[in-house]
C-alpha cells in the first residue's frame, strides 16, 4: 500500500485572509449583530412562536454559551412589538366571598386609573357623606322618626297612665321595670293603710292592677316591633341620604367604564357596600385603637384597614407596554412565577388582605413571551410543578405555598384565578432536555418544541461578518476597542480551533465574547488604540499559559526520564500513543509508552489495563477488535499460536476511549515482526477489523503535546505524528507547529490503513498480497505471516510431545 | 358686669341626679355654669318614696322592661338598688365635679321627689333638672318632676336635655319691659359664655317697642360685651312664641315667671319649646 504524502503546511492551519474583509476596522460596522449558523433553531422558534396552539412552547437546548438567550431574546423584542398589548388585570374586593378576590380585566391602562378613580372617590366621601348626614334636612327627618318612636311609646303608656290614674292607681318606674301601685292623693298607698281597706276594695284593686297590667304588657310586646319599625325608617333614610350623595360620584365613573360590564358590576357591589357602611365615612379621626393597630394613617393613604376594600390592586398595568411583554425571569422560584399572598403582621399576628397579593412573571407575561432557564427553574422547590399546572390549566392561580404546606396557619386569601396565555421559552442544556423528555410524562405535552442550538457553524464569508458585527457591536455596547482585521481574522482562526474543525466555527459565542474582553484589556495594557492580531494572539498564549501548569510538570518529568517516553531509537513493540488530558475546561495531549510482548499461547490479546480493571469499555473493545485483525488477516485457517499482552507504560489513572488502538496495533505489529518502530514518530487513530484507521478528538491537543516535547528535546526533521486521514479536515494547529512544518523540521502524516502506518513507523514496507494470498517476501506482513506460522509449528510440536508424553504413560 | 357681681348672684346650683341621660345634661350643665361663676355644685338624690311603699304592698309585682315578665318586687332588694343609683349618682358628680374643679356637696334624701328637691336645697340660686327623668312613659313634655318645679318652686330652675348645651350656646331670652324680664337679662348676661351669641326677642304690640328696649337693656347688655341681636315680636300666643323660638334655634332659652305673659302662655311655651329652658325668678 503506498505510503501516504505528508502534510503541506497549509493542510495543518485554515488561515483566515484579513484582505477578504471589506472593512479595516470593527468601527465600520453598523454595530448590529445578526444570529448566525442557527437556523434549525431559529427556525423552531419562529414556529412555536407563530403557533397559536396550546402546548406549544419552546425548549430552547444546546450548550452554555451559544447564544440561546441571546437569539431568543433577539427574534422576540422582534416580534412582541408587532402584537397586541395584552389587558390590564387588578384584585379588588369581592364583597360577597371576601376570601376570595375578584380579578377584573380592563383594556390596557385602565385598571390604574380605576384604581385612582376609586381612591379619589373615597377620599370625596370622606366629605361629601359628612355633609349629606349633618344637612338639616337630615336631622329633621332623623329626629322626626325617633320621636315619632318615642311618640308611639308615650302615648301608649301616658293613656294607660291616665287610665291607671282615673282608677286611683300610679304606674310607678321601678330600677328594673315597671309596676303599679294604689295611690291616695297623688301618693302611694302605704302597705299598712292598704292593709286597712275593706276586702272587696283590696280584692277591686288587685284586679284593676291585673288589667292594668297586662295592658302594660301588651304595649311592651309592641315596643320591639315599633323599634324594629323605627330603625328600619332610620336606615332607610340612611340608604336614601347615602345613596343621593354617592349617586353622582358612582355614576361618573360608572359612565368611565360602561363597556366593561365586570367593571360595572363591580362599581355596583362598591355603591350597595357605600350605603350599608356609610358611617364609616362619618368618624372623624381614627380610634385610638385604630392608631395602636397602625391603621390610623392620613385619609391620603387609608384610614383603618377598613377602607382597603374600596382599593384596587393593580396587578399588571400595560399602560407604557409596547406589544406583547417579553418578561425574562432571573430567578423562577415558585412565587416569583405563579405570585404571592403576602402577609403583614398586627399585634403578633399575620393578616392579609387583596391589595397584598403580588404578581409574579407569569401575571407580568401574560399575552406575551416568558423566557426562563430551565436548570434554575428545576433547581427551585414546587416551581416546575407550578409552572406546568399554570400551562396546563391557562389560568394562574395563586396559592400561597406556606399554606399548602401547613407551614404558617393564619387566615389567608383564595384569588380568582387569571386566565393564562402566554409563550413559555425554556433555555437548558440538551440533557436537560433529553431527561425531562423521558422522565416527565407532561414535558411533551406542554414543550412540543425543541430549538435545537449548533454547537458550531459553517466557515463561510457570511459567518466571518457575523463574527466581525458581533465583536463590532460588544465594542460599541460595552465600549471596548475596535478590533482591525487582521485581530477579527485572528478571532475567527481561533473560532475554528475552539470547534476543532478547520472548516467550522465555533457558536460558543460566550467564549469568543471573553477573548474579545481579554484582547481588550491587552489593547489597553498595551496604549494602542485598535486591538490587533497580535493582541488576540498574547491573549489566546496567555490562556494556554495560565492553564499549563500540569502540562508542564509532565513534560519535566518526560525531559528528566521519569516518564519514559523515547523520541529518537527504534524499539521492537514499543511505540508512542498519544492521549488527552481534561482539566477543567481545558484540554492538552501528551505522549505514552504503549509496548506490546508476545510468546507462544492461544491467540488472546490481553490488554492489562482492562485485566487491572484501570481501562474503559472503550478502550476494551479496541483491543478485542486488534485480536479480530490479527485473526483473520494472518490466521484466517489456522490457529493463532500467540499470546500477546498490550499495556499503557507509567499510567496510574486509567485510559479510556479507543484512540490508541492503531498505535497498539502498531506495537503488536512490531512485536510479531520483530521489526522496530521508529520512536520519533507518535501515534494516533482508532483502528477497525480491517485494519481501516478510524477518526478520534481532540487531533490538535495531541499533535500539540508531542510537538511540545520533541521541540524542548530539539527538532531533527525526523519527529512527526501519524493522524488518522479523516482528521485532517480538523487540523488548526499552532503558528509554531505550522513553522517548524514548514521548514521541514516536523511532519505530519495522514494514515487510513495500518499498512501505511507500519511501513512509515518501521520503514519496511507493508507488503502486498498476491492471489494466493502470498504477502510479497520481506514485508512487514510477511514476516508476520512467517513468525506466526513458526510459532504454530512450535505450537503443535509442543502439543504433539505432550500428546506423546500423555499417550507413554498411558501405556 | 364684673365678675364679682356675677359670683355675688349666683353662689349655689342645686343638680337633681337620678342617673337618667337628662340627668347628666343637668349635671354637665351645672357644672359648666359653675365653674364660670365659681358657685358650689349642690348634688341631690331622691329615693322616691312611692317605689319603696309600692314595694312594701302584699301583691307588688314589678314588670321588668325587657323580658315583659313580672317578679315580686322585694323591698330590700328595692332599697339596695335605690343605694346602688345614689352612689353611682355621687360619683358621677364627683366625676365631673374634678373635671371642672368644682366645689361640691351631695344630698340623699327621700321622699316625694318633686317636694323634696324643692326643700333640699332652699338657699341654692338655680335648680337644674332633666325635662323628664326615669318616669314610665318617654314622654315628649315635661315630667312630673320638672312640672312640679315649674309650678310651685321658688328658685331659678334649668330644664335640661340631653344632647343641648345651655350657656355655652346661643342664649335667647324673652323681654317685654316687665321687671321679671330684667331679670332674666340679667341672669342670661351672668351665665353666658364669652362666645355666647344672646338673641333679645322683645315681647310686645307697639312698633317702637324695640328701640325702646333697646334703650332699657343698654346699661345691663353694653358691659357685659356680647353680642345681642334683636328680635322684636308682637305677639304673646303661646304656640307662635314657640314656633319663632325654634326658627331662630337659639339654644337656651332664659325667660322669667314674672313676666307680662300669662300663666297658660308661659307653662305651654315650656311644655312645647326642645331647648333648654331657664325660668328666673
Amino acid at each position: 500500500m503506498p505510503v501516504p504524502q505528508k502534510l503541506t503546511p497549509t493542510q495543518l492551519f485554515n488561515r483566515c485572509d484579513p484582505a477578504q474583509f471589506g472593512f479595516e476596522t470593527t468601527a465600520e460596522l453598523d454595530g448590529t449583530t445578526e444570529i448566525a449558523g442557527q437556523e434549525r433553531a431559529l427556525e423552531a422558534i419562529r414556529f412555536s412562536m407563530g403557533i397559536r396552539h396550546d402546548g406549544f412552547n419552546l425548549f430552547a437546548l444546546g450548550p452554555a454559551g451559544t447564544g440561546k438567550q441571546s437569539a431568543v431574546l433577539h427574534l422576540l423584542n422582534r416580534l412582541a412589538p408587532c402584537a397586541a398589548s395584552p389587558d390590564d388585570w387588578c384584585y379588588v374586593y369581592n364583597f360577597e366571598k371576601p376570601r376570595h378576590p375578584r380579578a377584573l380585566r380592563l383594556p390596557p391602562g385602565r385598571a390604574g386609573q380605576l384604581g385612582s378613580d376609586m381612591e379619589r372617590l373615597v377620599e370625596t366621601l370622606f366629605s361629601v357623606i359628612p355633609a349629606a348626614f349633618s344637612s338639616e334636612e337630615y336631622q329633621t327627618r332623623e329626629k322626626e322618626i325617633n320621636e315619632s318612636f318615642q311618640e308611639q311609646q308615650g302615648v301608649a303608656i301616658e293613656a294607660l297612665e291616665r287610665k291607671a290614674q282615673s282608677q286611683d292607681i300610679a304606674l310607678i318606674r321601678t330600677p328594673g321595670g315597671f309596676a303599679f301601685a294604689p295611690t291616695k292623693k297623688g301618693e302611694v298607698l302605704k302597705s299598712e293603710d292598704f292593709m286597712r281597706l275593706k276586702q272587696e276594695d283590696r280584692d277591686r284593686i288587685e284586679a284593676e292592677m291585673g288589667q292594668l297590667k297586662d295592658a302594660l304588657q301588651s304595649i311592651m310586646a309592641q315596643i320591639p316591633k315599633w323599634h324594629r319599625e323605627t330603625n328600619e325608617k332610620l336606615k332607610e333614610l340612611n340608604r336614601d341620604v347615602a345613596g343621593f350623595a354617592l349617586k353622582p360620584l358612582i355614576g361618573e365613573i360608572r359612565s368611565k367604564y360602561e363597556t366593561l360590564p365586570e367593571v360595572v358590576s363591580y362599581i355596583d357591589a362598591i355603591e350597595n357596600d357605600i350605603i350599608e357602611n356609610f358611617d364609616q365615612f362619618l368618624e372623624k379621626e381614627p380610634s385610638p385603637q385604630e392608631l395602636f393597630m397602625g391603621g390610623g394613617q392620613p385619609r391620603t393613604g387609608s384610614k383603618g384597614r377598613y377602607f382597603v376594600r374600596y382599593r384596587v390592586n393593580v396587578m399588571i398595568d400595560n399602560t407604557n407596554t409596547n406589544g406583547a411583554p417579553v418578561i425574562l425571569e432571573d430567578k423562577p422560584a415558585c412565587q416569583n412565577l405563579i405570585g404571592d399572598i403576602e402577609h403583614s403582621s398586627q399585634m403578633g399576628t399575620l393578616v392579609t388582605d387583596f391589595t397584598l397579593i403580588k404578581p409574579g412573571a407569569l401575571h407580568r407575561a401574560n399575552g406575551g413571551y416568558l423566557v426562563l432557564d430551565a436548570r434554575r427553574l428545576l433547581l427551585e422547590p414546587f416551581a416546575w410543578e407550578a409552572l406546568k399546572k399554570a400551562i396546563r390549566t391557562r389560568q394562574i392561580r395563586i396559592e400561597s405555598l406556606a399554606q399548602l404546606y401547613s407551614l404558617v396557619s393564619t387566615i389567608s386569601l383564595d384569588p380568582e384565578p387569571i386566565p393564562l396565555q402566554v409563550k413559555i421559552i425554556l433555555l437548558g442544556e440538551r440533557t436537560l432536555y433529553y431527561l425531562l423528555n423521558n422522565y416527565d410524562p407532561d414535558f411533551n405535552e406542554l414543550f412540543k418544541v425543541g430549538a435545537d442550538f449548533e454547537d458550531e457553524m459553517e466557515r463561510n464569508p457570511e459567518n466571518y461578518l457575523a463574527y466581525a458585527r458581533l465583536i463590532g457591536s460588544m465594542a460599541v455596547r460595552e465600549k471596548l476597542r475596535h478590533f482591525d482585521r487582521g485581530a477579527v481574522a485572528r478571532v475567527i482562526e481561533h473560532g475554528s480551533r475552539m470547534a476543532g474543525d478547520a472548516t467550522k466555527l465555533t457558536t460558543h459565542l460566550q467564549g469568543i465574547c471573553d477573548l474579545v474582553h481579554e484582547a481588550d484589556y491587552h489593547a489597553s495594557e498595551g496604549s494602542r488604540a485598535l486591538v490587533t492580531a497580535g493582541d488576540v494572539q498574547a491573549v489566546i498564549d496567555a490562556r494556554v499559559h495560565r492553564a499549563s501548569r500540569v502540562q508542564e510538570r509532565i513534560r519535566e518529568a518526560m525531559m528528566r526520564n521519569t516518564i519514559l517516553i523515547d523520541t529518537c531509537s527504534e524499539k521492537i513493540g514499543q511505540i508512542n500513543g498519544l492521549s488527552i488530558y481534561s482539566l477543567g475546561d481545558r484540554n492538552f495531549g501528551q505522549p505514552s509508552r504503549i509496548t506490546a510482548r508476545i510468546r507462544l499461547g492461544k491467540g488472546e490479546v490481553i490488554d492489562i489495563e482492562r485485566e487491572v480493571e484501570m481501562g474503559g469499555p472503550i478502550h476494551s473493545k479496541g483491543v478485542l477488535i486488534l485480536s479480530g485483525f490479527l485473526g483473520a488477516r494472518y490466521a484466517p485457517e489456522q490457529p493463532l499460536s500467540l499470546s500477546a499482552t498490550l499495556v499503557f507504560e507509567q499510567s496510574y489513572g486509567g485510559v479510556e476511549g479507543d484512540s490508541a488502538s492503531s498505535a497498539e496495533l502498531y506495537a503488536l505489529l512490531s512485536a510479531i515482526s520483530g521489526l522496530p518502530i521508529r520512536q520519533w514518530f507518535a501515534v494516533t487513530g482508532s483502528v477497525n477489523q480491517y485494519g481501516e484507521v478510524q477518526a478520534i478528538g481532540g487531533v490538535n491537543e495531541k499533535i500539540e503535546g508531542f510537538f511540545d516535547l520533541c521541540s524542548e528535546r530539539g527538532l531533527d526533521g525526523r519527529q512527526g505524528v501519524l493522524i488518522p486521514a479523516s482528521n485532517v479536515s480538523n487540523l488548526m494547529l499552532r503558528q509554531d507547529i505550522v513553522k517548524a512544518v514548514e521548514e521541514g523540521k516536523f511532519s505530519i502524516w495522514p494514515v487510513s490503513h495500518v499498512d501505511q502506518g507500519i511501513e512509515i513507523l518501521t520503514g519496511v514496507p507493508s507488503g502486498e498480497q498476491d492471489e494466493a494470498g502470498v504477502w510479497s517476501p520481506g514485508s512487514v506482513n510477511a514476516r508476520i505471516v512467517e513468525r506466526l506460522d513458526a510459532m504454530t509449528k512450535k505450537q503443535k510440536e509442543f502439543d504433539s510431545d505432550l500428546e506423546n508424553d500423555d499417550e507413554e504413560k498411558k501405556s | 358686669m364684673e365678675p364679682g357681681m356675677r359670683q355675688g348672684m349666683i353662689r349655689t346650683i342645686a343638680v337633681a341626679l337620678d342617673c337618667s341621660p337628662h340627668s347628666k345634661a343637668s349635671l354637665v350643665a351645672a357644672a359648666e355654669m359653675a365653674v364660670r361663676l365659681g358657685a358650689e355644685l349642690i348634688g341631690i338624690f331622691v329615693e322616691d318614696i312611692n317605689l319603696l311603699r309600692m314595694a312594701g304592698l302584699p301583691f307588688a309585682e314589678e314588670i321588668r322592661q325587657y323580658s315583659m315578665t313580672t317578679g315580686k318586687l322585694d323591698e330590700a332588694q328595692l332599697e339596695r338598688l335605690l343605694r346602688f343609683q345614689a352612689r353611682d349618682a355621687q360619683e358621677q358628680l364627683q366625676r365631673t365635679a374634678e373635671e371642672f374643679t368644682l366645689r361640691h356637696t351631695f344630698r340623699v334624701l327621700r321622699g316625694m321627689v318633686p317636694e323634696e328637691l324643692m326643700s333640699a336645697a332652699p338657699d341654692a340660686d338655680i335648680l337644674v333638672l332633666g325635662r323628664s327623668g326615669r318616669s314610665p312613659s318617654c314622654r315628649k313634655g315635661l315630667g312630673s318632676t320638672a312640672s312640679t318645679a315649674l309650678r310651685e318652686g321658688k328658685m331659678t330652675v334649668l330644664l335640661m336635655r340631653p344632647g343641648c348645651t345651655a350657656a355655652e350656646g346661643p342664649l335667647l331670652v324673652l323681654y317685654d319691659g316687665s321687671e321679671g324680664s330684667m331679670r332674666a337679662l340679667g341672669t342670661a348676661l351672668a351665665i353666658a359664655g364669652p362666645e355666647s351669641l344672646l338673641h333679645l326677642v322683645v315681647i310686645d304690640r307697639e312698633p317702637d317697642a324695640e328701640e325702646r328696649s333697646r334703650q332699657e337693656t343698654l346699661t345691663l347688655v353694653e358691659p357685659s360685651g356680647l353680642q345681642v341681636e334683636y328680635h322684636h315680636l308682637p305677639v304673646a300666643d303661646g304656640r307662635q312664641l314657640a314656633r319663632y323660638i325654634r326658627m331662630i334655634d337659639s339654644g337656651l332659652l332664659v325667660l322669667s315667671d314674672r313676666m307680662n305673659l300669662p300663666e297658660e302662655t308661659l307653662r305651654a311655651l315650656v311644655n312645647d319649646i326642645d331647648s333648654p329652658v331657664l325660668i328666673v325668678r
